[in-house]
């Protein structure tokens, strides 16, 4: 058993609507594999960006090692005023975001499309 | 891996048995796939829902997580991981480490309702094998055994 995450950014010209990068995460967000997405985020954020969003829909796991990387994420991104906005979550990740209470905390959007607009 | 799951049923009647398997790994990050699974498929063979399987995967995550993290931190040890199937609908998760034992109630409390800027985000796998488990028991500098976890999830 291996656990696999890849994060890559969907090119400006396919959200054209969207003035924030937007990042597809594809995999578990836990221990083993958390660096990747830690990596993506602080690219996405040194160009300035204000907000992310991140397109969830393929993330079937999150451990906690991954609700402390998005926490910090959505702080460094309200500091810049802007915010970190979370597509599609899955039935796992949301269950576990609402054990914690992280429903109520963050932007969380039903579609890539609609959190594309959230920060249009 | 340090062992091959084994597996034993352990007779607490003429009709009943309890089934008990144990994992030896290393005590390092790359194992906690494979103690997730462990218990991922324990639960599922004790019978719950996949809702409860994947919070009891969770489970196992987060305290063996702790056990390399804060036991362990950084030096060679291992878990000896059991899960119990017990006829009562129970199952039983025991992890025993040689690490260096701790005050559970002297970690932070996580809490979901704290203001955003006020959330102290330590503690979080404490919560949650609290929140997900119905028994979480401590135990530490067990003499022959070390620190042992136990917890319990009832169907």
């Amino acid at each position: 058993m291996e656990s696999i995450l890849t994060v890559n950014e969907i090119p400006a010209d396919a959200h054209a609507k969207s003035s924030a990068p937007v990042l597809q995460v594809t995999g578990r967000l836990d221990t083993n594999t958390i660096s990747v997405l830690e990596k993506a985020l602080m690219r996405a954020m040194a160009t300035g960006a204000k907000s992310v969003v991140l397109d969830m829909s393929q993330v079937g796991y999150v451990s906690s090692t991954g609700l402390r990387v998005l926490l910090a994420a959505r702080r460094e991104a309200r500091e810049r005023k802007g915010n970190i906005v979370l597509c599609a979550l899955t039935p796992q990740v949301r269950d576990v975001f609402d054990m914690v209470g992280f429903t109520s905390l963050f932007d969380i959007r039903d579609s890539l499309e609609q959190g594309k607009r959230a920060v249009a | 891996m340090l062992s091959v799951p084994l597996t034993r049923l352990v007779k607490v009647s003429d009709e009943l048995s309890i089934m008990i398997r144990h994992l030896v790994v290393e005590a390092k990050p790359i194992q906690l796939s494979t103690l997730t699974h462990f218990a991922a498929l324990a639960a599922e063979d004790a019978g719950f829902a996949p809702q409860q399987r994947d919070r009891i995967e969770l489970v196992m995550d987060e305290a063996c997580s702790n056990i390399i993290e804060h036991a362990y931190a950084g030096r060679p040890g291992t878990i000896d991981a059991y899960v119990e199937i017990r006829p009562n609908c129970e199952l039983v998760i025991k992890l025993i480490d040689q690490g260096k034992s701790f005050e559970p109630e002297s970690v932070a409390r996580y809490l979901p309702q704290a203001e955003p800027a006020n959330i102290k985000i330590g503690g979080l796998g404490l919560f949650l094998m609290r929140k997900v488990m119905d028994e979480v028991k401590f135990e530490f500098n067990i003499p022959g055994i070390g620190n042992r976890l136990t917890m319990v999830k009832r169907i």
